[in-house]
């Protein structure tokens, strides 16, 4: 794998080390092509740039240089098992060998997805004001974190009041402070109209009109800037020799010692302490799916009898109709299938996006138009709306069960309207 | 009071909330204080200089017409093609300061705030005959220091640059300076550039004071940024074009078969956590749009027997899906049951895919066009009240799982609790219901 001739074009065997030296630079403090080689023959030298490399791909947590390396070894076979490494049996549990098992578990996650261009759109440099076209990220935590849970014990539900009305303060603190960075916005995008190089862009972004303000601000920016060209070229440049490392990594692969049958597996799966959050998170998909079936069911029903009723008297020219459009529905439901799937992308923005000021009428073609996204963000704000409409309406008739069972009582529900809350609206 | 676990999941998942909130909240007034900042009259001592044409070093700034940073332009030592590290003083190496600079610097402060008063006392008479002392007061303090105090400037910089900039002062200056004139000789080029502009205008404050709002249309980025963000822009659109041809082909046919060799290992069939999670993820993003198309279905208006009998149709099958979600659900409950293995770092870091299962990771450059500010506070507001809506839907569902049960439990019944629920799962915590006795005597 040495030095050899410069191949001519990228199917020579010299084209290897290119490779290898494009990944090591496209890689966040990626390791030297070196380290790559010292791997493949397993030696200890390339151990702690593979693990620094492989943790900070795959854990949050902060670079700890003082951690010890066996904690930090388990730590990586945990994070590689919880993503489904096949090999993770064969992972170090120690911090000392298992270069060679470190650098399979790098090209394992290489292969399995577009790693370099995720980790070059993470640390991207923002050159624009960007907003984000769809709110999907949102979605995917709605677990909190496990930071220190003070209050053990058990709590009155007035402190939970207490913690819903201190959300909704937050809540418009935020928006009154959104408003007046929309203004802000505005105002420099309107007074910096005509300065950009870039005539569709038209006017200067914050970040840029800040690199202008203040100089030492504009030179961290450019330097930023050209790192991130370099890996990009990197990534680019990978991208085109990629053959040939797949065939190196195939060749590593077979210098790895047979499997030995009896080690047994023993990665960690599923945990007890996982288990809580995604049984609790499966438990209410499972009833908004049941809801949702049942309510498909209602739907059908009267559809049913009118079709029912009305189908008496045709022939068969009916049943090859009746086919053709089950054929269609079908085909229909399919495509809506796939979309879950195998997320082939919905039919709405998403990505985040920059900003941009422009009194023309139609630039077609140029980007998306606020007013489109507007469209799209109202009906999914009606939707929401109306889902939690009905889950409150559904609290409200087990809540009134509830007091049906109580005699003697009165229960007085608060009128309803945008009026300030009395409590004496008799329903 | 409520049992100890379900508190606990409650107050996590509310913190969470609040926690989520206040972040955004933080990183909004981040960008709001770099806003005003640029609204405001930019700090003389950054006003970028004008961008030389090349060669012409000491280039007049004629009516104020400020153009780049003097840094990136030039490249100052280095050709502008290097990159260097993060230069935090390009033209100073780090070194410990000496005593000579130490005093120096303490000369310098003591000019700067002597400026700070004598402008306060322009400020207050407002005469333009100060103006000649403010400018005497610099230049007598410029010499002083052999790094130079930023070149008239000092009279406008010293509120702020008094407390930020003493330490700073050398670097900044050698900004500016470096495109007027090398050295020294910028403290007395300075205050006599500045000369030429009080004439002419009246007001003794304004002539260096760059404003965004007069002076934005100026502006002019520097050729090494621009060349930069243009190659950035060509990179990133051919980092995300799919189409590389055959060798893209091949590499992902190696790709494959590395895998599969990898994972020749006897596969087991437990799931792992990230794939339960893409799971869920999937009948989630299922659910929802299943929601959606029942909720099309259903505000079409009624139409001839054809089209009822495809409504029909495309409801029945959409409860076929909805009863195989179930199942696939079912299952993966049953998996997540049976395997409790202790973790030891708790959740998993994985990165969450951004946009649902299997959208495209990659990042292109995209634009949203706005036409007026207004419209843009809408958009902003719209997408700030979807995010809350969604907030305000899971924490529903979350509450609802563990509030229902216990006010439907308890006997006897708990009422302070059941008002206290109802208030927060049907009411979202705005208004509450009063419980009377039949006795007309008030429970609560």
């Amino acid at each position: 794998m040495g030095r050899r001739r410069r191949g001519s074009g990228a199917a020579g065997v010299g084209a290897l080390p290119e490779a290898i030296a494009a990944l090591s630079r496209a890689l966040p403090g990626g390791p030297s092509p070196e380290t790559f080689r010292r791997a493949k023959f397993d030696r200890p030298e390339a151990v702690p740039a593979l693990r620094r490399l492989l943790l900070g791909l795959l854990s949050s947590l902060p670079e700890d240089g003082a951690a010890d390396p066996d904690g930090q070894a388990r730590l990586l076979r945990s994070a590689l098992c919880a993503r489904g490494y096949p090999r993770g049996a064969r992972l170090p549990e120690s911090g000392a060998g298992g270069s060679r098992e470190l650098l399979l578990a790098l090209a394992w996650l290489l292969a399995r997805e577009p790693l370099l261009e995720r980790l070059l759109a993470r640390a991207r440099v923002q050159l624009g004001d960007e907003v984000t076209a769809c709110q999907c990220e949102l979605q995917a935590r709605p677990c909190p974190p496990a930071h220190g849970v003070d209050t053990e014990g058990p709590v009155d539900i007035r402190f939970l009041q207490w913690l819903m009305g201190k959300l909704q303060i937050r809540w418009r603190t935020l928006a009154s402070s959104q408003w007046e960075h929309c203004a802000l916005l505005g105002q420099i995008h309107a007074y910096t109209q005509g300065c950009h190089s870039d005539r569709e862009l038209g006017h200067l972004s914050v970040p840029e009109t800040e690199a202008l303000r203040d100089p030492e601000g504009g030179q961290q920016l450019l330097w930023r800037l050209q790192c991130e060209n370099k890996r990009l070229e990197a990534a680019l440049q990978w991208r085109r020799c990629e053959l040939l490392f797949w065939q190196w990594m195939d060749s590593v692969l077979v210098t790895c010692p047979p499997e030995e049958a009896s080690r047994p597996p023993t990665p960690p799966r599923l945990s007890g302490l996982l288990l809580s959050p995604v049984s609790r998170e499966l438990e209410l998909l499972s009833r908004e799916l049941q809801t949702l079936q049942e309510g498909l069911r209602e739907a059908a029903g009267p559809l049913r009898v009118a079709w029912e009723a009305r189908a008496g008297a045709r022939g068969p020219e009916l049943e090859a109709w009746q086919q053709m459009v089950q054929m269609a529905v079908t085909r229909e439901l399919v495509a809506l299938k796939q979309t879950w799937e195998h997320g082939r992308a919905p039919p709405q923005p998403h990505g985040p996006c920059r900003l941009v000021q422009s009194q023309a009428a139609v630039p077609a073609g140029l980007g998306l138009q606020a007013a489109e996204l507007m469209g799209v963000l109202r009906s999914q704000e009606a939707c929401l709306e109306e889902a939690l409409s009905q889950l409150q309406a559904q609290c409200q008739q087990e809540l009134a069960r509830l007091s049906g069972a109580l005699p003697g009582l009165l229960w007085i529900l608060p009128s309803h309207g945008r009026l300030a809350p009395t409590p004496s609206g008799t329903r | 009071m409520l049992p100890a676990d379900s508190s606990r999941r409650l107050v996590a998942e509310l913190r969470g909330a609040l926690d989520a909130c206040a972040e955004r909240q933080r990183e909004l007034e981040r960008s709001l204080r770099v806003s005003r900042r640029l609204l405001r009259a930019w700090d003389p001592a950054e006003t970028p200089a004008p961008e030389p044409s090349p060669g012409r070093a000491s280039e007049d700034p004629a009516a104020g017409k400020p153009a780049s940073p003097a840094s990136p332009a030039h490249g100052g030592a280095a050709p502008p093609r290097t990159v260097r590290g993060p230069p935090p003083a390009p033209a100073l190496p780090p070194r410990t300061p000496t005593p000579q600079e130490l005093k120096e610097l303490e000369l310098l402060t003591q000019a700067l705030e002597k400026a700070v008063r004598v402008r306060k006392d322009i400020s207050k008479a407002g005469q333009r005959s100060k103006t000649a002392s403010l400018k005497s007061g610099s230049q007598a303090a410029a010499p002083a220091p052999a790094t130079a105090v930023p070149p008239g400037a000092s009279g406008r910089a010293g509120s702020r640059a008094a407390e930020t900039r003493p330490s700073r002062g050398g670097c900044r200056a050698s900004g500016p300076a470096r495109t007027m004139t090398p050295g020294p000789q910028a403290t007395k080029t300075g205050p006599g550039l500045r000369d030429q502009h009080e004439p002419p205008s009246a007001d003794p404050h304004s002539p260096e004071v760059f404003r965004l709002k007069e002076k934005g249309t100026l502006l002019q980025l520097p050729s090494a940024y621009r060349k930069a963000a243009s190659l950035n822009t060509r990179l990133w659109t051919q980092l995300s074009s799919t189409s590389m041809g055959d060798a893209r082909d091949a590499a992902a046919a190696a790709k494959n078969r590395f895998l599969q060799t990898l994972q020749a290992a006897p596969a087991s069939s437990t799931l792992s956590v990230a794939e339960v999670e893409a799971e869920v993820a999937r009948l989630r993003a299922a659910c929802s749009l299943l929601r959606l198309r029942q909720d099309e279905v259903l505000a079409a208006d009624p139409g001839d027997w054809k089209q009822e009998y495809r409504r029909l149709l495309t409801l029945d099958g959409l409860g076929a899906m909805a009863t195989e979600c179930l199942q696939r659900l079912q299952d993966l409950r049953t998996v997540a049951e049976q395997q409790p293995e202790p973790w030891p770092e708790g959740r998993p870091p994985g990165t969450p895919l951004p946009c649902g299962p299997g959208t495209d990771p990659l990042w292109h450059p995209q634009r949203l066009l706005y036409s007026s500010t207004r419209e843009l506070q809408a958009l902003a507001d719209l997408r700030l009240r979807v995010a809350m809506l969604k907030q305000q839907l899971h924490l529903q569902k979350v509450l609802m799982a563990e509030l229902l049960p216990l006010v439907c439990r308890t006997e006897p019944p708990d009422l302070a609790l059941c008002r206290a629920a109802h208030s927060l799962l049907c009411e979202g915590g705005q208004h509450f219901l009063c419980v009377l006795r039949d006795e007309a005597e008030p429970v609560d």
